[in-house]
């Protein structure tokens, strides 16, 4: 017997990168550098929020970089990069007009369906450090549309004062007021540090929800996780309520290599985002 | 599709004699003492008695090292697809069902088209096992010692002759165009079963096979895993040599002339420290324990469940290669309960 295979999806450019060009460049913290580029080819990049791309740089190699932009027409799309690893550290080197080349977007972020289950919710948005990177890309297509949702309240917590990132455009949410809420918080502050000096956590109690009808959304270093989530679920939040947004080591997106496999989920096809509703009892998970 | 015939062992060699004008042939051979399967030039250098391989035949359709890509420093850079018309030719049904599985996920949404290049030019002829091959295979346990796919052509082999069947259009497009057979006498498929079930019949497979997934899920817990993983050291063997094994990485290879470069897909291995590590330091697996669980899980939980047979086809090279005697087929004992 021969088995039945389906050879339809085969696809000659599945490791083939594009290129685009690197329209704005500018320097976060001594870490992070934010880049906006454009798709050569000038197709839009056509992501849904919370996926990723892997960045290509020729003679060095590949990185999974989340998308830091909402979903939109255009050919640009803004990635905000850590210097941590080889391909990282490079990237960093580039400027303005500069190219560089890239795969993607992979993996399975805020759908639709998790897009309408927000509508007429309170949205918490816990984030921690470059886990704003990859919320952007939600935050800015939900605070435009803020009437359709019963309030938004973004908790973010970094190191020190010095680590925040999209430092302006957090002080344009802060300047909304209505139903958008920010409480930020530092592990260590400054003398001109005016918020909250504490691990994220200590953020959870200062804001009022209905844990029935409030979505939670966690981004952050793999540590903040189970803290968070013990928070929320010590509030009587359901799980399904919960969402997370994952990192994990990534060589081929598309659910071959098995590096960012968690037991027998290939986070870069099932996630990064994730309902913990359906992932709790996956014991890699945190 | 399945039509019978016999060719004599004289006739198939020379059949496959043939088959070099058109196909490169990969067959079990010897090589400075070792028993490997690789190319052959003629079929005299082929071995039709089976002997364990440490490699398996993964390494045609997947190899070791393999360019998937080149670049130049202009920024351009194109695919690398490669693929010859290959003859795998005497393979076992461990190995088949491997191949049946790497198919399988090769070709699952996202299809590789470096493999499924190389699946699509190749021929498969395997050769039923009539004999267990040694003490460490387990193809019985894990009811991988009959072929339930991966091939066009099997061989059944009776004294000086062998029973065709064909599994597949080019398959038999094969047997009519390189091999000269004879009509069966219609009792040789009966003969053939009856000496393989003189060796196999008294092996039974794993109790409660078909539940494995539910039971390795119940059974995370277990102090078996404990037990095995503080033996391992972590060397990746076992993954090299696995016929169902298939995590790589992609590293870059940059020409000395630094004009231009390549990226090169290698066999990766879960059990290695680094496996799962980002680039921030944090390590998703970090003992041995949790990545031999992971591993065996791949074989029968995770994968298990989308292939519909155990992803461990029971060839017995983890066992032969491995250091610290760790096998499946204990640590599946335990978890069933066959051994306490």
């Amino acid at each position: 017997m021969r088995e039945k295979l389906n050879l339809q999806p085969k696809n000659d450019a599945l490791y083939l990168p594009e290129e685009a060009r690197i329209v704005k460049a500018k320097n976060f913290t001594e870490k992070e550098k934010f880049f906006e580029v454009e798709i050569t080819s000038g197709r839009s990049l056509g992501h849904m929020p919370g996926q990723f791309v892997q960045v290509f740089i020729p003679g060095i190699g590949e990185a999974p970089i989340s998308i830091s932009s909402a979903p939109a027409k255009h050919n640009r799309f803004d990635m905000c990069v850590r210097a941590v690893g080889e391909v990282t550290n490079k990237i960093h080197t580039m400027k303005e007009g500069d190219s560089l080349l890239f795969r993607g977007p992979f993996g399975h972020g805020f759908d639709d369906k998790i897009l309408s289950r927000m509508e007429g919710k309170h949205l918490i948005l816990i984030i921690g450090g470059l886990g704003y990177a990859p919320l952007r890309s939600l935050i800015n297509k939900i605070v435009p549309d803020r009437a359709k949702y019963k309030k938004i309240t973004l908790l973010y917590g970094c190191k020190t004062p010095a680590d925040r990132l999209y430092t302006d455009e957090i002080a344009e949410l802060y300047k909304i007021g209505a139903n958008v809420e920010v409480l930020e918080t530092v592990d260590r502050g400054d003398t001109n540090w005016k918020h909250n000096v504490g691990v994220i956590t200590t953020l959870i109690p200062k804001v009022e929800f209905n844990p029935e009808e409030t979505l939670a959304f966690i981004v952050g270093p793999p540590i903040m996780y189970k803290f968070v989530l013990k928070s929320l679920l010590e509030k009587k939040m359901p799980t399904a309520n919960i969402f997370i947004d994952l990192e994990r080591r990534m060589r081929c997106g598309v659910g071959k290599c098995g590096h960012c496999q968690m037991e027998g989920i290939y986070v870069c096809q099932e996630g990064p985002v994730f309902n913990y509703a359906e992932v709790e009892k996956n014991e890699e998970v945190l | 599709m399945s039509t019978n015939v016999i060719i004599s062992k004289e006739n198939l060699l020379q059949g496959l004699d043939k088959a070099l004008a058109d196909y490169k042939l990969a067959a079990l051979t010897e090589k400075e003492g070792k028993v490997l399967y690789d190319y052959v030039d003629n079929s005299k250098a082929i071995k039709l008695d089976y002997q364990p391989t440490v490699l398996s035949p993964k390494k045609f359709f997947f190899p070791q090292h393999e360019t998937i890509l080149e670049y130049t420093s202009d920024g351009k850079s194109k695919a690398k697809i490669e693929a010859k018309p290959t003859l795998l030719f005497g393979l076992r049904p461990c190995d088949l069902n491997g191949l049946k599985i790497l198919n399988e996920a090769f070709a699952d949404d996202n299809g590789d088209p470096n493999y499924l290049a190389k699946l699509e030019k190749a021929l498969v002829i395997g050769i039923d096992c009539c004999k267990i091959c040694d003490k460490n295979a387990f193809c019985f346990k894990v009811k991988s010692h009959y072929a339930r796919g991966g091939y066009d052509v099997m061989l059944y082999e009776l004294d000086d002759k062998y029973l065709i069947e064909t599994a597949s259009d080019k398959g038999q497009a094969f047997v009519d165009k390189y091999f000269k057979t004879e009509k069966p006498k219609g009792t040789e498929k009966a003969d053939f079963d009856k000496k393989k079930e003189a060796s196999f019949g008294k092996e039974k497979p794993f109790d409660k096979l078909e539940q494995f997934p539910e039971l390795f899920e119940q059974n995370k817990k277990h102090p078996i895993w404990d037990k095995e993983g503080a033996r391992c050291l972590s060397c990746g063997s076992c993954i090299m040599v696995c016929p169902t094994c298939y995590c790589f990485d992609i590293e870059d290879n940059l020409d000395l002339n630094l004009k231009g470069g390549k990226r090169v897909r290698k066999w990766d291995a879960c059990m290695l420290n680094c496996f799962a590590t980002v680039a921030g330091g944090e390590n998703f697996r970090h003992s041995a324990t949790a990545r031999l669980h992971h591993r065996i899980n791949r074989k029968f939980d995770y994968l298990m469940k989308k292939h519909g047979q155990a992803v461990c086809v029971g060839c017995g090279r983890c066992v032969r290669a491995c250091l610290a005697d760790i096998s499946p087929k204990t640590i599946a004992e335990n978890i069933n309960g066959e051994k306490k």
